[in-house]
């Protein structure tokens, strides 16, 4: 298997070269960070509903779009990428997806650990702290004959601007997003107080895959290699694939494994209710740790919002029949006025339909 | 019957890229099998072929995420693409509640029958699947 340390890279040409390697069937780690920043979206993702594109446009972010999954990641030269290429059939390696992320997911804990940081790999992709708190993500793809297996160590992280790129339905929810990611989401920097050496992680991280992939090759990227890459950059950078997938409103914003922010919106006869809930656990069923309603329906007094419909919320399963009661004990008390909603709106705001 | 843990039922052909194929006259219904699922965790999206595509047998013909990868998905036989299950692909986790029914995921006429040889079927379904949790399910 070959070693590609790259160290940085184009923004673009940083992510396209492990697409390129794997339609190839070159089996290679590669390390590398992009030189600028650049958004990265996830293979199904719809880059029009996923993206705030005026803002990136603006700020001068290039739109990447990955053949791997996952949601929308701001990249920077703070992350360092690792990329495992191998052959489907070659037994050598994990032959699933969940045998990948087990396996492949050591040596990036293992480094960090070497750096003082105590990480697991927490199903289904994420390495976390001993807190919790979200260190890495990972993901993949079957791309030509290959198996791809990525991720980041986080050096550093831009939470600003990870908590602007993302479209929301509503301005008012940006802090929220801000707060979510700062909440769940740490970097080495953090964990460390210090920002660690580059050349220390890249060479830690490579020490680490060597023990689990075996002997590694070093080598360098061809010029003909380059211009082939380059072709696929131009490929992927098409209208037809970057915006390639159409989906409907933006339902969800993903914080780490197991924590979402869940955007809902109903017209009912008395207004727009918008809301944005913070779930731990499943979609549905999971609990509902945090909740913000808005819209421009009559409410009187204004204060029972939060110390009563909200409240009623928070703390409960996100299942219609666990909601439904303590919402309809809130819109049966006598004493606040909300013309034009009752009960079923409001679950319909919450994105539980029948 | 079941394998391990694993739905298998005995009228079903099986790809082994973990597809399972119904036949009715020559039109196969095709699904992923309990294994992949339980393997794969929970499906959330789905990409599936167009009504009128024509592939071989053991062709790409769309893509599945689960747990941030994106993967493949093959078809069993060759032939025409005569219908796409628009539940499943608005709701991809009924691939994973019901697999061998409501989260089927298309259906295909079949241009040559003779590759079902090629598939697996019973006692041969069977060894084959004791032999993929032997090496993927530990």
């Amino acid at each position: 298997m070959y070693l590609f340390n790259l160290d940085r890279m184009p923004d673009l040409l940083s992510m396209v070269i492990f697409h390129e390697l794997a339609r190839e069937g070159v089996e290679a780690l590669v390390i590398v960070s992009p030189e600028k920043p650049l958004i990265s979206i996830g293979y199904f993702q719809d880059a029009h509903q996923e993206v705030d594109l005026d803002y990136i446009k603006s700020s001068g972010l290039p739109l990447f779009r990955r053949e791997v999954g996952g949601g929308t990641t701001y990249l920077d030269e703070n992350q360092i990428f690792y990329q495992v290429i191998y052959s489907r059939k070659n037994k050598r390696f994990p032959q699933t997806i969940k045998q990948a992320y087990e396996v492949l997911s050591e040596p990036p804990c293992r480094a960090h650990e070497r750096f003082g940081i105590k990480v697991r790999f927490r199903e289904v992709n994420d390495l976390v702290t001993e807190d919790g708190r979200k260190i890495g993500g990972e993901g993949g793809a079957d791309i030509g004959e290959c198996m791809v297996f990525v991720g980041s160590m986080l050096m550093d992280f831009d939470y600003q601007t990870m908590s602007r790129v993302a479209k929301i339905p509503d301005e008012k929810w940006r802090d929220k997003v801000y707060k979510s990611l700062e909440e769940n989401l740490t970097t080495m920097r953090r964990e460390l107080g210090e920002l660690p050496s580059r050349e220390e992680v890249q060479e830690i991280l490579i020490a680490e895959f060597q023990k689990v992939l075996g002997p590694l090759e070093k080598a360098e990227l061809t010029p003909d290699f380059l211009r082939r890459a380059r072709a696929l950059e131009r490929q992927m950078q098409k209208p037809e694939f970057l915006f390639g997938k159409k989906k409907g409103e933006v339902d969800s914003l993903k914080i780490k494994s197991g924590l979402n922010l869940i955007f809902g919106q109903h017209k009912a006869r008395g207004g727009l209710i918008r809301t944005i809930q913070e779930v731990e656990g499943p979609s549905l069923g999971g609990t509902i740790q945090d909740l913000s309603i808005s819209g421009d329906f009559t409410l009187i007094p204004r204060k029972s919002l939060r110390e009563g419909l909200e409240r009623s919320i928070i703390g409960a399963r996100r299942e219609k029949y666990e909601l439904f009661p303590r919402i309809a004990q809130f819109m049966e008390s006598k004493d606040k006025e909300m013309p034009g909603v009752n009960t079923e709106d409001i679950i319909m705001a919450l994105g539980l339909k029948d | 019957m079941e394998v391990g843990g694993y739905l298998l039922p005995d009228d079903l052909w099986y790809h082994k890229e973990h597809f399972w194929v119904r036949m009715e006259g020559d039109v196969a219904t095709v699904g992923v099998t309990d294994f992949f699922q339980k393997l794969a965790g929970e499906i959330s999206y789905l990409e599936l072929p167009s009504e009128g595509d024509e592939y071989s047998q053991d062709d790409v013909v769309g893509t599945v995420e689960t747990g941030k990868w994106v993967g493949k998905i093959y078809s069993p036989l060759s032939g025409t693409i005569t219908e796409v299950n628009s539940e499943v692909v608005d709701e991809p986790a009924l691939a994973n509640r019901d697999p061998y029914g409501s989260g089927w995921l298309f259906k295909l006429k079949a241009s040559d029958l003779s590759e079902l040889e090629n598939l697996f079927k019973g006692e041969a379904a069977l060894k084959w699947m004791e032999e993929e949790i032997r090496k993927k399910a530990k």
